[in-house]
């Protein structure tokens, strides 16, 4: 099928295959999928100018999919999500501003594509090994919860991070936290994501587990409210720019609205560990992702 | 270790009502998008096309409303559906 406004002829089932597939993924995990959705796009056919600005349109609406549904399981808390948001938004400028300055020193696609390698596998490997300690210490102990940390949340762990003013939030089952630590949480999101040009699913949502102690079904969901945001936000600057397909973003999230439904609704019968030992493989994954796009 | 005593232990429904809620759901719901998504392309695509090459800024807005509708209506529509045939409540 030929895609006027991209310009190229791509088989729309294919497109529907991927989005079905980022679809499952993100509302499962709470995240974009824009480190694989985007290569897959590419790869199928669809102009690089136009992959980015596409997959932010179809994340928009596969994330207002999944978002709904976690909102309907209570996986949604909308304070914190409003909180992180204002804490997020001068972050991606901040990060914008980074990558201003690193391309007067030259050679950032390489110094960044190694800093994001870095941390995706520290957070990948990290995840992985807190889970799996969580996931032991729940069948010993047999604790009547599914939400079992292998770590304490830095929350709890430090005081630095109880300036006033404090609030509760009622949704997450967290008592007292500082604004400012959620406005910190946020604003190194948004810098991470700014700087890395992503929309930092992977980053924020063990940030919401292991620093803010956040249960991990109410961190899939509020990432997922914080992703509509800023998704819908970059649809709009990048359509602008004449960067967004919206039929390709349509034919692609034919399948990812099914495809978010069927990930959010799963969360509903695992655990917090076990759906973070399942995501500790995604920052991996796209740790290979820029490794593999570094070579060339 | 850490547990969140706050969170409960969900419940733990068998496989069997979670496939059947799901499979009513995508019965509805994904002819739903498809043809939504059949119905753009049909009557949208010239306007569409001609929109982003002459007003992008109108282009941008209709991109998300069309995102955005797709997202929310179908569901919407579909969850209307499913009360009014008395499967969902």
């Amino acid at each position: 099928m030929v895609f006027p406004i991209a310009g190229v002829e791509v088989d729309p089932f294919l497109l529907a295959l991927i989005g079905f597939g980022v679809g499952v993924m993100g509302g499962f995990f709470g995240v974009g999928g824009g480190f694989i959705a985007g290569p897959l796009m590419f790869w199928a056919g669809v102009p690089m100018n136009f992959v980015v600005g596409t997959d932010l349109a179809h994340m928009t609406g596969k994330s207002i999919v999944a978002a709904r549904r976690h909102r309907a399981l209570g996986n949604v808390d909308l304070r914190l999500g409003v909180l992180m948001m204002v804490g997020t938004i001068p972050g991606v400028e901040i990060g914008a501003q980074i990558i201003e300055r690193l391309k007067v020193m030259g050679d950032v696609d390489r110094v960044l594509g190694m800093a994001y390698v870095v941390i995706l596998t520290v957070i990948g490997i990290f995840t992985a090994w807190e889970a799996m300690r969580a996931l032991q210490i729940r069948r010993r102990t047999r604790l009547p919860v599914d939400e079992v940390l292998g770590i304490p949340s830095a929350v709890r762990r430090s005081r630095i991070l109880r300036i006033p003013p404090l609030i509760s939030l009622p949704t997450s089952g967290v008592a007292e936290i500082s604004i400012w630590t959620i406005l910190l949480v946020g604003l190194i999101t948004g810098v991470l994501a700014g700087t890395l040009g992503v929309g930092g699913g992977f980053l924020r949502m063990p940030l919401l587990v292991y620093v803010l102690g956040v249960p991990t079904h109410t961190a899939v969901g509020t990432d997922l409210f914080e992703i509509v945001i800023s998704a819908g936000f970059g649809t709009i600057s990048h359509a602008l720019k004449g960067n967004v397909d919206v039929i390709i973003a349509l034919t692609m999230q034919t399948g990812a609205a099914i495809g978010a439904q069927i990930g959010a609704l799963g969360t509903r019968y695992v655990t917090g560990p076990t759906i973070r030992l399942a995501f500790s493989f995604l920052p991996l994954v796209a740790a290979v992702m820029v490794l593999l796009r570094l070579q060339g | 270790m850490e547990e969140h005593g706050t969170a409960p232990r969900r419940q733990d429904p068998s496989l069997r009502p979670l496939l059947r809620s799901l499979g009513l759901e995508l019965l509805f719901y994904a002819p739903l998008v498809t043809a939504y998504f059949a119905l753009v392309l049909h009557f949208g695509r010239e306007p569409i096309q001609r929109l982003y090459e002459s007003g992008r800024a109108s282009y941008a807005y209709l991109s998300l409303a069309l995102i955005v509708g797709q997202a929310v209506l179908l569901e919407i529509l579909t969850s209307w559906l499913l009360r009014r045939i008395g499967l969902r409540h």
